[in-house]
């Protein structure tokens, strides 16, 4: 099976023609993820850290991932062109508070810390929103990306079996 | 000699019937539109796929602040980046409320009207709703009963396409149905353990007006069957749900009697004092703002509840100080709507396992039962529940990560129960739309000004609905029921205006007679929501088309026999 490296790694990008490189796990180089533009809203941190996030919440399995799917090029496009200024301030304090959960629970920089270390912080913060004390914004930034994945070809046709036209109805249907 | 033998004010859902009967009854007939041409082929946006629909379908939030706070307040469900088209702008129709109170007035001015837009829920009503007002002294008797209208609920019926199922109810007449969709493996559970628990309520499939078993006449309209893919806010290019696009403009088109125009925005009506007749209507061009005359022998105002009543109240003259065919001043007057806003939803064990294919246009349905099998009740008429059965979808709501989180979304799953009341508002002459004294619109018509309220009856009403909601779903055996406290949805909210030109026995006391025919204008007939007399509790949309349809049919007759 792939690893969530070759993942990162196959991930090729320009933003605003110039290639944003940046740590990852230490060892992967990266990355970006609008496939044919550069970010809009995300500032490289931002889309660092939110593209990280998206693959550990929705990596690659036998169905393509969230930055198979450019979740991250999704929402930067959201927040540009749908958001107005005070969902994006919410939206930027929120993945700036995930950043800094993230980072105190990887003991240091979340997007230098190994895959193992950041994958174990992203599940402290996840089991903290739905069971203890949560990361403001944590749980509707977890939905918008869901949504967004669910949204995509890969996520609505790959992952959840999505049909356009389903031409009957099944009140109850085998799973 | 007139320009037209009729004139239709409105293609929506009743302006479609009054067209479509004329045109068949070989009269030359004109329709006004308010409003831009829809083509289907051009702004149905119902093929677009998610993947396609810019910024997940949201419409940006400044343009919600800027163009549409009162449409997206009102149903934000609908109003997307890919139907936004079929909402008018708020701030290009404004309107106005009296101080402290709050409408909700939820449109789209475009070929079809409203009919491209709504919930399809189609049912009629029964005996008791038109009896109701003279057995309790409210309102003025409706001067029609249930067997005057039945063969027309069946006549719009056999033609729009109604999924549903016969259940032998008294309170909501069977009709001309086509195959329903069955309910859900845990809505069949649910109407088990109700129907034991309380013998004289029933949970039944919800009646829609899509077609399951299309006809030959249907076929010919090019129409089809429903595909089941819950597209249906963005048009059909199947053409399976009922729309006077899809259906009845086609049909009164292809009569070759036809004219449609579009852009053409009613300032008022022209009356004779001398004949006692209307004889033409005066429009103003949405987009040059040029201005001319239409003249008929016929006139049908399909409007809509609300804008019907304010080309009334704007058409006064000398013979008609208050406006036309308004002697007895109840134009305007018992606006009323459909209540909400309480309900509950509960978890139902067993189904894990099971999941549905296909995406339906329509639920469960549990017909009024308050004041037909149950009389204990503290207040008066009642309500029905609309709702459903389903998996509960993970939605990203659930804790975890990773390859765990990701198949969380397909993993079984509890159902979920949901049911949500609509109740009868009663005709009240306060409940109100008027014309401002001084504000126009960019048309030079003056705004309307919505003076709505509910009563003691309303409120207690839906009290007691949500008690019995989780009285349902606690005998149903669910379990994490929710209920929030009750919030009842805004007047207009429900988008079942009716009532502002009531039909009534007494000229002194109403607008219309049991024909939709204006006491006062014999020529002049009103077929919208505005002849309702009171509101019953279902989704009204069939009956309008019902009384537009027997309207026209009568009007075709008034007329081969000189009578107008």
């Amino acid at each position: 099976m792939i690893s969530r490296r070759d993942v990162i790694r196959n991930l090729v990008i320009s933003l605003g023609g110039s290639s944003l490189l940046s740590a990852c796990g230490g060892r992967v180089t990266l990355q970006a993820l609008a496939p044919d533009a550069g970010a809009r809203f995300y500032g490289e941190r931002e889309l660092a850290v939110l593209s990280r996030v998206s693959d550990l919440l929705l990596p690659r399995t036998e169905t393509p991932g969230a930055l198979d799917v450019h979740v991250p090029a999704l929402l930067d496009g959201l927040m540009a062109e749908w958001a107005n200024a005070e969902t994006r301030a919410q939206h930027r304090a929120s993945l700036a508070a995930l950043d800094e959960a993230l980072g105190i629970r990887a003991g240091g920089d979340f997007l230098a810390a190994p895959d193992p270390v950041a994958e174990r912080a992203l599940a402290a913060v996840d089991a903290d929103a739905f069971g203890g004390e949560p990361v403001e914004g944590y749980r509707d930034l977890k939905a918008l990306v869901t949504q967004a994945y669910f949204a995509t070809e890969g996520g609505a046709v790959d992952e959840q079996g999505w049909v356009a036209v389903p031409g009957r109805w099944d009140p109850c249907a085998d799973r | 000699m007139a320009d037209f033998d009729a004139i239709v004010v409105g293609s929506g859902m009743s302006g479609g019937w009054s067209a479509k009967e004329l045109a068949e009854r070989g009269l030359k007939v004109l329709v006004l539109e308010r409003g831009p041409e829809i083509v289907p082929d051009r702004d149905y946006t119902d093929t677009i796929p998610p993947w396609e629909r810019p910024n997940l379908d949201r419409v940006p939030e400044e343009e919600i602040e800027r163009h549409y706070p009162k449409q997206y307040g009102g149903v934000a469900y609908a109003i997307k980046e890919t139907t936004k088209h079929f909402w008018v702008k708020d701030d290009e129709h404004p309107y106005e409320e009296a101080e402290g109170t709050r409408y909700d007035w939820l449109r789209g001015y475009h070929t079809g009207g409203r009919s491209i837009m709504w919930s399809r829920q189609a049912y009629r009503l029964g005996p008791q709703d038109f009896e109701a007002n003279e057995r309790e002294g409210v309102g003025v008797d409706w001067p029609v009963r249930y067997e005057d209208i039945a063969p027309w609920y069946d006549h719009v019926e056999r033609f729009a396409g109604i999924a549903g199922s016969a259940e032998g109810l008294a309170q909501l007449p069977d009709g001309v149905f086509q195959p329903a969709f069955a309910l859900t493996c845990a809505e069949e559970e649910f109407k088990a353990r109700v129907e034991a628990a309380f013998p004289g309520r029933n949970v039944i499939p919800a009646r829609v007006a899509h077609i399951t078993a299309a006809t030959e006449e249907q076929r010919a309209l090019g129409r089809s069957n429903c595909r089941v893919r819950d597209r249906c806010e963005h048009g059909c290019v199947f053409r399976a749900y009922f729309s006077s696009l899809n259906a009845t403009l086609p049909a009164a088109r292809r009569t070759g009697n036809l004219t449609l125009v579009h852009n053409a925005i009613v300032q008022s009506i022209d009356y004779d004092p001398g004949t006692a007749r209307v004889t033409g209507v005066r429009v103003i061009d949405a987009v040059s703002k040029r201005t001319r005359t239409y003249t008929t022998r016929v006139l049908f105002l399909n409007a809509s509840t609300i804008a019907s009543a304010m080309i009334l109240l704007q058409s006064a003259s000398e013979a008609f100080p208050n406006g036309l065919a308004n002697r007895s001043d109840q134009v305007g007057r018992n606006l009323m709507d459909h209540v909400s806003g309480a309900g509950a939803s509960g978890l139902i064990a067993g189904f894990e396992n099971r999941t549905v294919f296909g995406r339906r246009p329509g639920g469960i349905y549990i017909p009024r039962y308050a004041n037909i099998t149950e009389h204990d009740k503290p207040y008066l008429r009642g309500f029905g529940f609309q709702g459903g059965g389903t998996p509960v979808g993970a939605g990203g709501g659930v804790a975890g990560i990773g390859r765990a989180f990701k198949e969380a979304h397909r993993a079984p799953a509890p159902w979920r129960v949901s049911i949500g009341a609509f109740g009868e508002q009663l005709p009240h002459p306060d409940n109100r739309v008027t014309l401002h004294p001084s504000r126009r619109d960019s048309w030079g018509n003056p705004i309307a000004v919505f003076d709505v309220t509910y009563g003691d009856n309303e409120r207690i009403m839906l009290a007691e609905a949500r008690k019995d909601a989780i009285a349902m779903l606690e005998a149903a055996g669910c379990t994490d029921i929710r209920s929030a406290e009750v919030d009842l949805t805004p007047p207009g909210n429900r988008i079942h205006e009716m009532g502002s030109a009531r039909m009534g026995r007494d000229p002194a006391t109403s607008v219309l007679n049991g024909w939709c025919q204006a006491h006062d204008v014999a020529n002049l007939f009103v077929t919208d929501g505005s002849f309702m007399a009171s509101s019953a509790c279902q989704n009204p949309s069939l009956t309008y088309m019902a009384f537009s349809a027997r309207a026209a049919n009568h009007a075709a007759d008034l007329m081969a026999e000189g009578g107008l």
